[in-house]
């Protein structure tokens, strides 16, 4: 008897661990974004160097956290919502460990736009509002992870939208940039990739927050389009 | 052995004897019989209460608990006063929580309390607010799971809070916070956040401000020396000497107007309040001001002066040096050609000095900061035009000393509308 408590609660602190790992690295990853963000904003590119030094560290989590996965697994041969919660970490490991990558990519792009010279195009305030809203989706749905919220989740999934749009509208509005001086397009093409990585982490964001709905409802609500 | 089971034991003895008397005297069978008929009686009295005791255990109620007799009586009125005690005191406790707990929620600063494994106990709405926690679902979740910030992770695991930790908030509202963690009652801790926004601010307007006032003096100061060598070390013709002494001059009487200006706001923060006792007649006061203007703009500009009668209590050199900045603002922030009206206007019992020109105009985002010191709207313009940059900070003080606010509104290209209503007490008729 006392074995098996003993047995679950090892088992129970082993998946709170887990989740809680998963948490630290979103943490870490969306503090690389703002960073990035921030030294696009600025121009401040003496950051660059520590995002790019610091996505080892996404990587490592990354690494610790499959490993922890696998021997959770191997130890305990979880079911139903625990074998939820643990083949869910795994998807959310790898949306977080492409958004670091994304952030990454935005520090670079930064130090590229400002090493170009003097920012002329897009305001930079345009790029930081889709940026925030990334950011904020991102937030919320590891929120949403650690609370096993659904029904917040859903909505993360559906804010997505409203990032793809503001992105195309910004690259329409730097395609006209380009078309009026040719010289800008250099610059304009390395803020395209900026927002497009912003795009892109939004997408992860949706992701993650699906992760979350089929963790604490075991509904799989991918790439079922308006229904989610 | 207590009394009343005492007494229940001599009460089937007592039974007993004449049973025993019937035994002898008609036979044993009966005898028996009746004393186990006696027995029975007893025993059924016992079950009934014992199943009313039974039941009333199930829901424990103070109102309903059961009466019965002889050493039932004692057991049920017993825990009859226990229950009420109980409830007493748990009507107690619960209310000293709530005052704990209403306290806490009175708290300037956001209270997190986390047991040993840094779970959430308890927090305040403000902690709530500022970490963007909800009680109702985060209670019991590690602490880390809902702040993520690596700093926060960081310095919970490294367990060294002798210094508080300054976070600003991931929650996108730009607030900076500071964190204390306190251990309490053995493995658990409190962490206290305060919000120190305002304090940052104040410190970054602090640093700006010795960075300023270092800039303005050095840059004359770099230019004046440098004139310096140039006639020292330089044959040059009288006309040219001439033309550097010129400018050396200009930049020396900048470098005096600055410290002038410094030390008159200076006077102004310290200097105790004019006092209401002193009558300002505003009619020479606006026609000199009127004067100085038209000077300084040379017949570049329209200047006309509106005035009512009423005049103001307060200290004459201050209200003279804010209207002064605010009319010479208008005259260097005007192209020529331009219009400037200067009004005095009684509205009601309390009166309104304004200056409205068509000039340039100023940028809605700048007009916050106007009065901050040294802030330059157009670094270029604004030093090209002899300022300061302390002009409206003196105005804004000097006005603030006579109750009265600055109101500054304007359309980049139109032109600026200053403003300030004197109060009432501040006018005379």
């Amino acid at each position: 008897m006392n074995e098996n408590t003993h047995l679950s609660k090892q088992f129970d602190d082993d998946l709170t661990g887990l989740r809680t790992h998963v948490l630290e690295m979103g943490g870490l990853v969306e503090a690389q974004i703002r960073a990035a963000i921030d030294a696009y904003a600025t121009g401040d590119t003496t950051v660059v160097k520590d995002i790019v030094e610091n996505d080892h560290r996404v990587n490592g989590f990354e690494k610790i956290i499959d490993d922890e996965t696998i021997h959770v697994v191997a130890k305990r041969q979880p079911t139903a919502s625990d074998l939820r919660l643990v083949m869910g970490i795994t998807k959310i490991v790898t949306d977080l460990e492409r958004i670091g990558d994304e952030a990454k990519k935005i520090a670079k792009g930064a130090r590229r736009v400002h090493e170009h010279g003097q920012l002329t195009l897009p305001r930079a305030t345009d790029v930081r509002h889709i940026a925030d809203e990334a950011v904020v989706m991102l937030r919320q749905a590891l929120d949403c992870f650690a609370r096993l919220d659904s029904v917040k989740a859903t909505e993360v999934i559906h804010a997505d939208a409203k990032v793809d749009v503001e992105f195309k509208a910004l690259v329409r509005q730097l395609i006209t940039y380009m078309m009026e001086d040719p010289r800008t397009i250099t610059t304009a093409i390395d803020i395209v990739w900026i927002c497009r990585s912003v795009e892109r982490i939004g997408d992860h964001a949706k992701n993650i927050a699906e992760h979350v709905v089929y963790i604490a409802e075991g509904r799989d609500i991918r790439h079922t389009g308006k229904e989610a | 052995m207590s009394k009343p089971l005492i007494q229940t034991l001599a009460l089937s003895l007592a039974l007993g004897v004449p049973a025993a008397v019937l035994g002898i005297l008609v036979s044993p069978v009966i005898g028996l019989s009746v004393f186990c008929a006696v027995l029975a009686l007893q025993l059924i009295g016992f079950l009934r209460n014992f199943s009313r005791l039974e039941a009333w255990t199930r829901n424990p109620l103070p109102e309903t608990t059961p009466e019965g007799g002889g050493i039932w009586d004692e057991v049920f009125s017993r825990l009859h006063r226990h229950e009420k005690e109980l409830r007493v005191a748990i009507a107690r406790r619960d209310f000293d929580l709530q005052q704990v707990a209403a306290a806490g929620q009175a708290m300037v600063d956001g209270i997190v309390t986390l047991d040993a494994d840094s779970r959430i106990s308890w927090c305040n709405r403000v902690a709530e607010q500022q970490l963007g926690l909800d009680l109702r679902s985060d209670r019991f979740q590690p602490i880390a799971n809902l702040v993520r910030q690596p700093a926060f992770i960081n310095y919970l695991a490294t367990g060294d809070f002798s210094k508080p930790l300054r976070l600003s908030s991931m929650r996108g509202d730009e607030r900076v916070l500071s964190l204390f963690v306190l251990p309490y009652s053995g493995q658990e801790r409190l962490l206290q956040i305060q919000d120190v926004t305002q304090s940052e601010r104040l410190d970054q307007t602090r640093r700006d401000f010795v960075a300023n006032v270092s800039h303005e003096l050095r840059t004359p100061l770099t230019i004046l020396s440098g004139f310096l060598e140039t006639v020292r070390e330089l044959e040059l013709d009288p006309v040219d000497q001439e033309h550097y002494f010129d400018l050396m001059a200009e930049q020396s009487v900048r470098m005096s107007r600055i410290v002038q200006d410094l030390l008159a706001l200076s006077t102004l923060e310290s200097a105790p309040p004019p006092s209401g006792g002193e009558r300002v007649h505003m009619t020479p006061l606006l026609e000199k001001l009127h004067r100085d203007a038209q000077a300084l703009s040379a017949g570049r500009h329209s200047i006309s002066l509106e005035m009512d009668t009423g005049d103001l209590f307060g200290a004459e050199s201050e209200l003279a040096s804010a209207f002064g900045n605010l009319i010479s603002n208008a005259v260097r922030y005007t192209p020529p050609g331009g219009e400037i009206v200067i009004a005095w206007k009684r509205q009601g019992s309390s009166a309104e000095f304004s200056v409205t020109d068509n000039g340039i105009g100023i940028d809605a985002k700048h007009i916050p900061r106007l009065t901050e010191r040294f802030y330059r709207a157009d670094t270029g313009r604004s030093r090209e035009t002899g300022g300061t940059g302390l002009g409206l900070a003196i105005v804004k003080h000097a006005l603030s000393r006579h109750q009265a606010r600055l109101e500054i509104t304007s359309t980049p290209g139109e032109g600026s509308r200053f403003s300030t209503v004197f109060p009432p007490t501040r006018v005379a008729a």
